[in-house]
């Protein structure tokens, strides 16, 4: 469960992140959609806890992010914007490396590691280090690290982008798959098919603020389309010229 | 860094770093190279240095009108190394030519005047302008010399007179150094050498951690982690230190190991390296370690890039060279206060072990504390730059 209040983050004079405030609930899949530049990144960035907010509050599973971060950020698993994987280490070290950072025991750590192997499939590249990867398979490496601590929450930035089509309906899996499970799954998106495909909720941000906030059903009646990606441009839109200075 | 937990991290980030720059096989090559080139041209220098001094105990006399002194042939044939040869025809231009480094001319008139106890002349034809004879040329020019002294006392005595009367003044030198410091002034070079090794040991993983992990983007993924920074920065820190103090380890194993094969006896150096000079070495260079992986961690993660990163390399490894330059210009004295500056009192403590004086343990300790409270306060620079979102995002 993630809540998030007033949040603000300023570089310099521009201000990327503009009073944004939504709550992401367990067992949902809520999507935050908006076009490039609209503050989703540096959201999420704020959420993981490599960002300070300068203003707002974040609170992880009821624990506050800003006075206790190491214990929200235990909470959370994280598929960055860039992955960074190491090209000298193999999938599994990779895997070893968080969840030792993590803390769990070697015990728990194999168990998981192998599961992880057999939910992704990447037995094949297990042992094979980084540098060869195709882009597939480093998402899945990626995937996997962020996993390996079991998070309840589970935050993507834009996890399908540039993945073909076998591994987007992989990716697609283990969210539904997470949502199953009961854990809070909160993704980044530009791609309107992926989001409504995907979500329950979805939270339209543009321009720093969250523009609108409900169902695919209620976007459409908010954006007033039939269409999602219509409403979504008219949603998007005027915020958008409205927000940027 | 005040939890256990923190410590573990920091301890799996050191694993990771070490295990993952060993794999460059580029870098460790080069690493290695640094390593290995200093010690091995030395190592080459000094033999070279023991053959020409070999050299010069084996010396060979040609002599023109040898029949004319063969009681001084006969003399020099019997002192060790000697060998006389055939006179050539044209001595000085046999010297000019380089085919001799020296050529004895002993006059028909020789005997006569001997026998006359006038001086009896012997031309020596030299090149003093080459270098690379002049040991040979000065035993041969020292055997004449012993010769004179010899005949001079004799004839001196069959007069009944004691050939103490012929010597004025006797110039007596007292040496203060001892042979080992004499050596040790010769080897200054080792104690540079190990200098080095503890900055170019922790350069590699100082800069991949840092600055490299944020050109990759691993950093920010890595932040992701509940890992108080200051447990990635010790982490990275002392994965760089250990990489320098194998560096260390190495090269000093190295200069012991030539120590032994360079005939420093042939040299006029008693010289002894064993495992305490060794045992000694480590225990003043190892806590410098600290320092120069510190240092490195924090300047390359100031850098805008992993590029940026390595030319400060460059100029930091100019400080190791700087002391050890300033050490054979203003030959270092003992001051207490030396020993408070990492760095030079390491130079202070390897030119004492080596000299076979070594300080006491008080020096030694002092020397590392400062070290450890220099690294500590250089540590506690790279948190803060750890986090500023400036450095992370690369602003």
């Amino acid at each position: 469960m993630i809540e998030v209040a007033g949040l603000e983050k300023r570089f310099g004079s521009v201000t990327a992140v503009n009073g944004v405030s939504f709550a992401a609930g367990d067992g949902r899949v809520t999507g935050l959609l908006g076009p490039n530049g609209a503050g989703k990144t540096t959201t999420l960035r704020m959420l993981y806890g490599v960002m300070r907010p300068n203003a707002g509050t974040i609170s992880v599973d009821g624990i506050d992010a800003s006075t206790k971060p190491l214990a929200a950020q235990a909470r959370v698993g994280v598929l960055p914007d860039v992955y960074g994987l190491y090209p000298r280490l193999s999938a599994r070290e990779h895997i070893r490396y968080f969840g030792e950072l993590q803390g769990l025991s070697k015990a728990t750590l194999a168990e998981r590691t192998e599961e992880l192997f057999e939910l992704l499939d990447m037995k094949h590249i297990a042992d094979r280090r980084a540098a060869g990867y195709s882009h597939g398979e480093r998402t899945k490496v990626a995937l996997a690290r962020a996993l390996v601590h079991q998070p309840q929450n589970v935050l993507l930035d834009e996890p399908t982008n540039g993945l073909d089509v076998m591994s987007t309906r992989a990716v697609r899996e283990i969210i539904r798959k997470l949502r199953a499970e009961g854990r809070c799954v909160l993704f980044s998106s530009h791609v309107m098919q992926e989001v409504s495909a995907l979500c329950d909720t979805i939270v339209v941000v543009a321009g720093g603020r969250v523009v609108a906030n409900g169902t695919p059903d209620e976007l459409r009646t908010q954006g007033g389309h039939e269409n999602l990606e219509d409403a979504f441009v008219a949603l998007a839109g005027t915020a958008t010229g409205g927000a940027r200075r | 860094m005040t939890s256990r937990r923190a410590w573990r991290q920091a301890r799996v980030v050191l694993v990771k770093e070490f295990v993952d720059s060993c794999r460059d096989r580029r870098a460790l090559a080069s690493v290695l190279l640094t390593v290995l080139i200093g010690p091995v041209i030395t190592g080459f220098m000094m033999n070279r240095i023991a053959d020409r001094q070999r050299a010069a105990e084996e010396v060979r006399i040609p002599i023109v009108g040898a029949q004319n002194a063969p009681a001084l042939v006969e003399w020099l044939r019997q002192q060790s190394g000697v060998e006389i040869a055939p006179a050539p025809g044209d001595p000085e231009q046999a010297v000019k030519d380089q085919d001799e480094y020296v050529v004895a001319i002993i006059p028909p008139d020789f005997a006569e005047r001997f026998r006359a106890s006038k001086p009896a002349t012997i031309k020596l034809v030299a090149d003093s302008a080459r270098q690379d004879t002049f040991p040979q040329v000065d035993r041969v020019r020292r055997l004449f010399a012993q010769y004179n002294a010899q005949i001079g006392s004799l004839r001196l005595v069959g007069r009944g007179v004691s050939p103490a009367v012929a010597t004025p003044v006797l110039v007596q030198e007292v040496e203060v150094s001892t042979t080992q410091q004499r050596a040790a002034r010769l080897l200054a070079v080792i104690p540079l050498m190990i200098l080095l090794a503890a900055f170019t040991g922790s350069m590699q993983i100082a800069t991949d951690a840092t600055a490299g992990e944020r050109e990759r983007g691993s950093l920010e993924a890595l932040l992701i982690n509940p890992v108080p920074r200051s447990a990635l920065a010790v982490g990275k820190t002392l994965a760089a230190a250990l990489t320098a103090m194998l560096a260390v380890a190495v090269t000093a194993g190295i200069c012991a190991a030539l120590l032994r094969f360079i005939p420093l006896q042939e040299m006029g150096m008693r010289f002894r390296f064993g495992m305490p000079h060794f045992a000694g070495m480590m225990a003043a260079v190892l806590p410098l370690c600290l320092v120069t992986s510190a240092l490195q961690s924090c300047i390359a993660s100031l850098a805008r890039s992993f590029k940026e990163a390595q030319s400060y390399m460059g100029i930091l490894i100019l400080a190791p060279m700087l002391v050890g330059v300033l050490g054979t210009i203003y030959p270092i004295d003992n001051q207490p206060w030396m020993f408070g500056v990492p760095m030079l009192g390491q130079y202070v403590l390897l030119t004492n072990v080596l000299g076979g004086r070594a300080p006491g343990p008080l020096a030694f300790v002092a020397a590392a504390a400062t070290c450890v409270v220099a690294a500590a306060l250089l540590v506690r620079v790279t948190v803060s730059l750890f986090r500023s979102e400036r450095i992370i995002f690369g602003r």
